[in-house]
């Protein structure tokens, strides 16, 4: 999952890198017919000649990027939004948690979406164009209010916002795996700062985090599966 | 324990009340059941016990309420919490955390009960509701009795001395349902706590209740034991009305009871065979080696089956054995990985607009999703317009299947039994050779029921129409269905004549073939008009 959305990321911007570009000169590999475009864009260029430095460059860009994807993906896997509210400051706490149910609302809106659509491909009218968006709009924002009520309803009978003060269930461990992704950063924050100047050692270094972090996170992809697998249980 | 005096009610925005000077006492560590015709204010009082009405929905309280010796009208529910429990009729909306462990353990933490207490508190709720295997896993990732069960950990975690539920079997299968009634009478006579539920399904309950809350439909509360309710209460599981109809002197409540009092004395003999399946009516759908499901997973395995016109056909199944895929898929609503369905020699998937209304009529899950007007006019109107019919053909019949039915009101306001027929009206405008019904008697009482039985049966006698329903109300399928089509985990185990499948497995078995069994008698009016020839 995480390996596939790397592997786009680089192609993207591989294709983008070959098409358009800032030249760099250096030993040409092929040249592109080269568009003519308006004198005030004149910065950018689309075709002309490709060349080895010009690549290598991009992929160390793209490196670096893959580098931040990966170790942010790594760290999400370690705590689901409701874990990491835990470690907020308790003054945060209500804040969290509002933020917290705010974003697991999409999945749900997006399983309301789909089951209205379905329910109005069955009332013979084709989803789709702007004219029809009132008729799922309401019902969706129906459906999404008497969640919201049902749920405050519910926290506010189980004591929530009762005392200032809360305490925690479990607190939360600190493994090797919390370890890796720390040690992983820090690999690439160093490498970054020391050896930023040249673009081989740009590829090197971001490359080098992201290798790093693949190894928690390929710890949690499991984790992965089974979420998406649950995903798919709301959509059906 | 729970004590309303002079209690009436009225929402806001409304010009009726809901309660009417009601009086009643409900005492300690009673298994109480509030029953009641929908719309008349089960939930009402439920959330009139810890105070959620009025404080978090508005409204005007007359008279007092006092729980525990505590009046609700002057501490908001928050702190009720220690005392009261709740789980909501959807349980799922409820939930705050994601994995099991952490939602029991909610409640205490927001009153800052110290950690190694809360760590013992869990525990003893997790072993108590048997959902100790269950405990790291998220909640999504359960099944609809588990989630009924974790909302219930939940609630018992603050070890309150009250528990409310609004209806907790409604979306469960009979096996679920079973379970979570049987843990809810341990927590009565284990723990001591009163357990007020409400709930539709008296068959699946009324063998529990110690005490009987009976709203009835003029609005006027009657209290008192489950036999002295049954007696005269417009709503009566079959059993009941069985021993209405036969005028036995003593009310049974169970099974086993309906045996002693007076079943054993009576000799019916068998039933005689219905008529013979298939073969009658032109297929209306065809099923060959369809496998279904999500690109991720697979539903259903390998199924081949045959509806032919003039049937009405009960799905059956445990909660996720692939009902609704099913019929989402015959509805050209999901994929289908090999073989093939098709609708009246068409493959549903590519049908669209007006070709696809006038072959399948689908009444979804939640019925509210085909309602988007403001007003049930509005609503019928819109309905003529999709459907290219006269105008006013669609609340014609809306108003023939509902007379009471007032088409300035808004679809929301309509109680659940009414939206159905509604929908019901919107669907059947087309006469679609196909009806569709994904569990359309979640939260229907036994008289909307009634109606949905005459007017599904009218339906298919009528026209050269098929029915196909899949549902978990056996009582429902023996008044209803021809045939049953049983599906367990994604395959059909069984497909034969209602009498032949409801009677064949235990949990699935209508209250009315328990008692006559070995004899296979599904419904009271079988029996009586074989008693009377």
């Amino acid at each position: 999952m995480a390996l596939r959305f790397i592997a786009v990321i680089v192609a993207i911007r591989m294709i983008i890198a070959v098409l358009i570009g800032v030249p760099i000169p250096g030993t040409n590999l092929f040249t592109l017919p080269t568009l003519s475009l308006p004198d005030w864009i004149a910065g950018i260029r689309i075709g002309g000649p490709v060349t080895i430095e010009r690549l290598l460059s991009t992929l160390g860009e793209v490196m670096i990027i893959v580098g931040v994807v990966a170790l942010f993906a790594a760290a999400t896997s370690l705590a689901s939004p409701h874990r990491s509210i835990r470690a907020l400051p308790l003054a945060f706490y209500q804040l969290g948690l509002i933020l917290t149910i705010a974003t697991s609302i999409f999945p749900q809106l997006v399983a309301s979406i789909k089951r209205i659509r379905l329910a109005r491909r069955m009332r013979g009218v084709e989803a789709g164009g702007l004219r029809n968006w009132r008729k799922i709009a309401m019902p969706l924002l129906e459906d999404a209010l008497e969640r919201s009520l049902d749920l405050s309803a519910a926290m506010e009978s189980r004591g929530f916002g009762q005392r200032i003060k809360r305490t925690s269930y479990r607190p939360d461990s600190w493994g090797i795996l919390e370890s890796s992704i720390l040690f992983s950063a820090a690999i690439s924050a160093a490498s970054a700062t020391v050896l930023a100047e040249s673009s081989l050692t740009m590829v090197i270094s971001g490359g080098l985090a992201g290798v790093v972090a693949l190894i928690p996170l390929s710890a949690r992809e499991k984790t992965y599966v089974e979420n998406s697998r649950e995903f798919d249980g709301v959509l059906s | 324990m729970i004590s309303f005096r002079k209690v009436s009610l009225i929402y806001p925005n409304s010009s009726s009340t809901v309660f009417d000077d009601v009086t009643f006492e409900v005492g300690e560590g009673e298994f109480v059941l509030l029953i009641g015709a929908t719309g008349m204010g089960k939930s009402s009082a439920l959330k009139l016990m810890n105070g959620l009405v009025p404080h978090h929905t508005g409204g005007i309280l007359g008279g007092d309420i006092q729980v525990g010796g505590i009046s609700t009208r002057t501490v908001r529910p928050g702190e009720l919490a220690h005392l009261i429990g709740i789980v909501g009729q959807n349980p799922i909306h409820g939930f705050v955390t994601d994995i099991v462990e952490e939602e029991i353990a909610f409640a205490m933490e927001s009153l800052a009960i110290d950690e190694s207490a809360m760590r013992k508190r869990v525990e003893e709720v997790l072993d108590l509701l048997a959902l100790t295997p269950l405990r790291r896993r998220t909640i999504t990732s359960l099944s609809g009795g588990e989630q009924q069960r974790v909302a219930i950990a939940a609630a018992l975690v603050m070890n309150p001395r009250i528990l409310l539920l609004d209806e907790p079997t409604s979306a469960l299968d009979p096996v679920a349902a079973e379970e979570v009634l049987s843990i809810l009478q341990r927590i009565v006579h284990d723990l001591g706590v009163t357990v007020v539920i409400a709930e539709h399904r008296l068959e699946r309950v009324i063998h529990y209740a110690e005490r009987v809350i009976y709203i009835a439909s003029d609005g006027s509360v009657r209290v008192g034991s489950p036999e002295e309710v049954m007696r005269s209460a417009e709503i009566a599981p079959p059993i009941v009305e069985l021993a209405r109809a036969l005028g036995w002197e003593e009310m049974p409540l169970s099974v086993r009871d309906a045996r002693r009092v007076g079943a054993k004395n009576i000799n019916l003999g068998e039933p005689s065979p219905l008529k013979a399946l298939h073969g009658e009516g032109e297929a209306v759908v065809e099923i060959k080696r369809a496998s279904l499901g999500y690109p991720s997973r697979q539903v259903i395995k390998e199924l081949t089956c045959t509806i032919s016109s003039g049937e009405i056909v009960a799905l059956m199944g445990r909660n996720g054995s692939g009902k609704s895929t099913l019929l989402k898929s015959i509805a050209g609503l999901a994929e289908v990985f090999s073989g093939e369905i098709k609708v009246a020699d068409r493959d549903p998937k590519s049908l669209s607009g007006h070709e696809l209304i006038e072959l399948i009529g689908y009444v979804p899950q939640e019925p509210a999703d085909l309602l988007y007007g403001e007003s049930v006019a509005e609503e019928c109107a819109l309905a003529d317009h999709d459907n290219k019919l006269k105008p006013g053909a669609t609340l014609d019949l809306a108003q023939r299947l509902l007379p009471e039915i007032n088409p300035a009101t808004h679809p929301r306001d309509l109680s659940e039994g009414q939206r159905l027929i509604l929908v019901l009206a919107i669907v059947l405008t087309t006469s679609p050779r196909l009806l569709i019904l994904d569990e359309p008697t979640r939260g229907l009482d036994y008289q909307s029921k009634e109606r949905l039985i005459s007017i599904l049966r009218e339906r298919v006698a009528t026209d050269s129409s098929a029915v196909l329903l899949a549902t978990h109300d056996v009582e429902l399928v023996a008044e209803l269905a021809e045939r049953v089509l049983f599906i367990a985990d994604g395959e059909l185990v069984s497909d034969g004549e209602v009498r032949e499948v409801l009677t064949a497995s235990l949990p699935f078995a209508p209250q009315v073939s328990k008692i006559f069994a070995p004899s296979k008698w599904l419904t009271v009016s079988e029996v009586i008009d074989a008693l009377q020839k």
